[in-house]
């Protein structure tokens, strides 16, 4: 059904002429059409009533009947140091201990540093020994590998290889061209796959 | 910290926040802005004073006994509707069932049983108390939206006396967008019709 312009108005059309959005088309339609015009007022009484409804609320003592139901949390706080400063500065006898703790602390760290610069010479004179100790235990660990590698049967043989130079020569190009033939494998197998793109017009 | 007029300032997320961290004030004051729709809500909806308070009480109970599980980034007016709302339907269905049969309890098995648990119609005298509630309640408006069906009535309150978007009361409600306009312009539709006469 339609009168003059366009079908009548839809509910949604309705709904934005009663917020005042409407837009031009439908609002001349509206002007000259008498039965979406009755139905505007209609919707328009309708909204009336429904605004003008009375506002209800519950009794006064509502909230106090719901909190009597309700389990606050206790509240979170951050722990302060105010408790165990009291505790420590309650009586005589505490504050006494916590002043001896601090002076055996105190004490503890000035003998350290005291002593530690009156023997600077006794402090390099260990170093020393302990560097020594560390290096000869190091040369002992590498000629105990040493031996047991020349105690092994196949050791004869292996140095065997190494007795000319033109055998060094070719077991070193033969470790050389093994190594070249490793990073060419790798990088073939590490190497991004490429795809075929096809062009337009190719 | 915020105390009394300083609440005013603070939206319901922040107020949230507060109550997490154990205030009461903050509790107080999240009742203090929902009370007034919420009955509204459910008072409309089950029309019987009393019983929108206590619904509206168990509202307010769950909702603030499980504030951890709020989720701040919706709307808290949206999350205590539903739980009214909720409230309130599972009220009506459950009164739905029980005044369903004429005849008597289904779970009755035998006639006096039956007879006993049968509906008396027109037996209902109405009370004082329904007497002021329908005053309370009156006007051809208030009769026509108790004549609705339940979810109707729900999304024409929502709508039209609370003042929610169509998006928040489909949020509220559960319901697609569009299930709750065509709701709501069925509503418009039984509620014109019914306050016709008046024009007359």
């Amino acid at each position: 059904m339609t009168a003059g312009f366009g079908p009548h108005l839809t509910p949604d059309e309705f709904d934005a002429w009663l917020a005042a959005g409407l837009d031009s088309d439908r609002a001349r339609h509206l002007e000259i059409c008498l039965e979406c015009q009755a139905r505007a007022d209609a919707e328009r009484a309708l909204d009336e009533q429904l605004a003008a409804l009375q506002l209800l609320s519950p009794a006064p003592d509502f909230a106090d009947r719901v909190m009597r139901h309700v389990a606050v949390p206790r509240p979170v706080t951050i722990p302060s140091m105010q408790p165990a400063r009291r505790r420590f500065l309650a009586t005589r006898r505490s504050v006494a201990f916590a002043a001896s703790i601090a002076v055996l602390l105190v004490a503890s760290m000035a003998t350290s540093v005291i002593w530690t610069l009156g023997h600077q010479a006794t402090l390099v004179s260990i170093g020393g020994w302990l560097l020594t100790q560390t290096g000869q235990a190091g040369w002992l660990a590498i000629q105990g590998v040493a031996s047991n590698l020349i105690e092994q049967p196949w050791y004869g043989a292996f140095r065997s290889a190494f007795d000319s130079p033109g055998r060094i020569a070719a077991a070193s190009a033969l470790a050389a061209a093994a190594y070249l033939a490793g990073i060419y494998v790798l990088r073939r197998l590490l190497a991004l796959p490429t795809q075929q793109v096809a062009h337009a017009g190719a | 910290m915020a105390e009394g007029p300083e609440w005013a300032r603070l939206t319901d997320q922040e107020v949230v926040l507060l109550a997490r961290g154990g205030r009461e004030a903050a509790y107080r004051e999240l009742v203090r802005r929902y009370e007034r729709p919420v009955f509204a809500l459910l008072y409309r909806m089950v029309r019987d004073r009393e019983l929108a308070e206590d619904l509206a009480q168990e509202t307010f109970v769950k909702a603030l006994n499980a504030i951890d599980s709020y989720r701040p980034e919706f709307k808290f007016s949206s999350w205590i509707f539903k739980i009214a709302n909720n409230a309130a339907i599972d009220h009506l269905r459950r009164r739905e069932l029980d005044t369903l049969s004429l005849d008597g309890s289904p779970h009755a098995e035998t006639p006096e049983a039956m007879q006993a648990t049968a509906l008396q119609i027109g037996a209902r005298q109405e009370s004082p108390l329904d007497a002021v509630e329908a005053k309370e309640l009156g006007g051809a408006i208030e009769a026509a939206i108790g004549r609705l069906r339940p979810e109707y009535r729900s999304c024409i309150l929502l709508r039209h006396v609370e003042g929610r978007a169509y998006e928040e009361i489909a949020e509220i409600l559960d319901l697609p967008l569009g299930t709750v306009k065509t709701y709501i312009h069925r509503a418009r539709n039984e509620l014109r019709v019914a306050l016709a006469h008046l024009k007359e």
